[in-house]
């Protein structure tokens, strides 16, 4: 789990080392307190070994005396902890506390000066010693000068700090286990919104991360960014290798129409019924394959407007006046300068196109389009004066493949390219009875949106006119 | 009636030629665009049936040159890329009109009659009446002589009127000529005609009295 997590990495190391600076830090302290009293309990000893040495003779005997003795009342209080002992190698005096016992004589002190150490003492007891050989005036020998107490409180006091200070560290560990844990949040936080925003990448491929990550994390981001180039890029090619695939398979189809018409001259009406078959279903695949691509990339391109729809739109009649649908009718164009809309020149012309000559083969005299911008939505009215249509064929002529009129030209798919385009661009279409009588086209697009919406839905609504 | 083919394709130019052949063309076959080019700046044909993706020379610049050129016969295009951006470039290159690839040959011949119909119809005579001049046989508008891209229809309008000077014609007598008697349309479609127009020529071109209809200015 450890291994999975960099947070829990990152937090059972700072859990350690934390434990393990703090652990040390502890002893340190314990030691230095310990040599502090130590040193201080030392220093009482010394001083009352100094008070000793300095009224220290020998009798004639050769035995120590002292004529200085240490005010402390524990001196003369049996076994109290508080002991003194002047030694030469004729005999000794000591304290009343030894009461019959004596402090243990070790070889080793220095003359130089007061060596202090740790030394088992009388009735069980283990003691903290100051000793140095003294010799006084006029002596031949040197009276060994011993001062020791009890060391019982020592470890006492070692004890209850230790307890006190592992506590009081104990919670400073918790204390900066919290803080290292902000710390880690705090330094992945970067981490958490460059996978937020990865997540956006996945259903957009023209997004990319944003700039301003810290320094560490921006190579990644950059590498990231690098790699959506790379994936979009390869979109694109693949996509413009089907529609190019697509259109180079036109030529072989028209071909294989020559085919198929010549088998029918020669009486093979079998043959050539499944060869046009066939070829319908090709062609239809293949409008299909096209119609996506267009769709794709036009939701790829990401927001534009068409520069100039009125001229567009002449464009587009141009065209169709040109064709025998075209040449009898009557267009009206009427686009205020505010309609803007979001979609690019080329799909724009796309989906006019579509719907005009749509509009030019079921109308009667005219055909009107119109736009307008109304409530943050900018719109598009292609209307004719042809039939109209019912309901039902209304819903039935935005799927895929279907034909408004299937004895006319074209292939039928105009119409779902729209579709297509329009839930590209984030528009929606809605058909209606129009005003001259025949069928209304209405393109809404809102244009408060920032960026076409990737799965928007196209929408087909039948409005019921008052 | 001769008529060019310019088609690389050895399957659809022999089977182009044939249909039309078959439709009563003379036709005469070329398989690469600067040998369409060459031909077209110099024989004499009622159409040509322009392929856009050519060897050596596009279709598009094809069709440019000859124009560049004066050439004016009617161009049918014939594109395996059948976008609408596509169809308008053609279209403002020249072309008169355009079929997308596969197409069904008898569409194909039928769009072919139409347009040399159209372009056959009449014999070049031009028509001044004012500002405007009228190519009777190219059926093309110049105001002060600066050409005007008008549609058929608009044209036919504009042709009535400039061959019954001096008198209004009424919206109704417009629709009947325009559309036969048959299948007249209303005031309303007249009227919208007749603002597009204005828009294309001029507002001043085309009076109009109430009650009365319409009349070329200066007729």
């Amino acid at each position: 789990m450890i291994r999975d997590s960099l947070r829990l990495r990152l937090l059972a190391a700072a859990a350690v080392a934390i434990f393990a600076a703090l652990g040390l830090a502890g002893a340190g302290m314990s030691w230095f307190y310990v040599r502090h009293i130590e040193q201080r309990e030392a220093d009482a000893l010394i001083r009352d070994g100094k008070l000793l040495a300095g009224g220290l003779r020998l009798d004639p005997a050769g035995r120590p005396a002292a004529d200085a003795r240490p005010g402390d009342d524990r001196y003369g209080e049996a076994a109290s902890g508080l002991y003194w002992q002047l030694t030469t190698s004729k005999g000794g005096v000591r304290s009343d506390s030894l009461w019959d016992q004596s402090l243990s004589t070790t070889p080793g002190a220095e003359r130089e000066r007061w060596r202090i150490r740790h030394a088992p003492g009388p009735f069980g007891k283990s003691l903290l010693m100051a000793e140095r050989p003294i010799t006084p005036e006029h002596a031949s020998e040197p009276v060994l000068v011993q001062v020791a107490t009890d060391d019982a409180y020592l470890h006492a006091a070692r004890r209850e700090f230790n307890r006190e200070i592992a506590l009081s560290l104990g919670l400073l560990w918790l204390f900066l286990l919290i803080a290292a844990h902000l710390q880690v949040s705090l330094g992945l936080r970067p981490l958490a919104a460059v996978r937020r925003q990865i997540g956006a990448l996945r259903g957009d491929p023209a997004a990319r991360l944003p700039a301003g990550h810290p320094r560490e994390i921006a190579p990644l981001a950059d590498a990231i960014n690098a790699l959506a180039d790379a994936r979009e890029a390869d979109l694109g090619r693949a996509r413009k290798r089907a529609g190019d695939l697509a259109h180079s398979l036109k030529t072989p189809l028209a071909a294989l129409a020559a085919q198929s018409r010549r088998a029918r001259e020669q009486g093979a009406l079998e043959a050539a019924d499944g060869l046009d078959r066939a070829l319908a279903a090709m062609r239809a695949t293949l409008e299909a394959e096209l119609a996506r691509t267009r769709a794709a990339a036009a939701r790829e391109a990401g927001r534009s407007f068409a520069a100039d729809i009125e001229t567009l739109i002449e464009n587009v009649i141009a065209v169709i006046e040109r064709t025998e649908l075209g040449e009898r009718l009557i267009f009206e164009v009427d686009i205020p300068d505010d309609v803007a809309v979001p979609v690019a020149g080329e799909d724009l012309t796309e989906l006019l196109g579509a719907l005009v000559e749509n509009a030019a083969r079921h109308a009667r005299h005219r055909v009107r389009i119109r736009g307008g911008m109304a409530a943050g939505e900018s719109r598009l009215w292609i209307e004719d004066d042809g039939p109209g249509l019912g309901r039902e064929s209304s819903q039935a002529v935005m799927a895929r493949g279907a034909r408004l009129d299937e004895a006319g030209p074209g292939h039928g798919l105009g119409l779902a390219i729209v579709g297509d385009l329009m839930q590209a661009t984030g528009g929606a279409i809605a058909l209606d009875r129009s005003g001259l009588g025949g069928l209304e086209a209405c393109l809404t697009w809102p244009v408060g949106q920032l960026a076409p919406q990737p799965r928007a839905p196209g929408v087909v609504s039948w409005r019921t006119r008052r | 009636m001769r008529v060019l083919v310019v088609e690389d394709d050895p399957v659809v130019g022999p089977d182009l030629v044939q249909a039309l052949v078959e439709a009563g063309f003379v036709v005469d076959l070329s398989r690469d665009g600067e040998d369409a080019w060459l031909r077209g700046g110099v024989e004499d044909y009622a159409l040509a049936v322009l392929d856009l993706g050519l060897p050596k020379l596009d279709g598009l610049s094809v069709l440019k040159r000859w124009r560049a050129e004066g050439r004016g016969f009617p161009v049918l295009i014939l594109s395996a890329r059948s976008d609408w951006a596509e169809k308008v470039e053609g279209i403002q290159a020249g072309a008169d009109d355009y079929v997308g690839k596969p197409f069904a040959m008898g569409e194909l011949v039928a769009r072919v009659r139409g347009l040399v119909r159209r372009a056959a119809g009449h014999a070049s005579t031009l028509l001044a009446v004012g500002r405007l001049t009228l190519d009777t046989g190219r059926m093309t508008v110049a105001v002060d002589d600066r050409p005007v891209r008008l549609s058929p229809l608009e044209y036919r309008f504009l042709d009535l009127l400039a061959h019954r000077p001096g008198r209004f014609l009424a919206a109704g007598e417009i629709a009947e000529h325009l559309h036969g008697a048959a299948d007249a349309a209303d005031a309303n479609a007249i009227e919208a005609l007749v603002l597009r127009l204005r828009r294309k020529v001029g507002r001043e071109l085309i009076e109009s009295r109430r009650g009365f209809g319409y009349m070329l200015a200066g007729s």
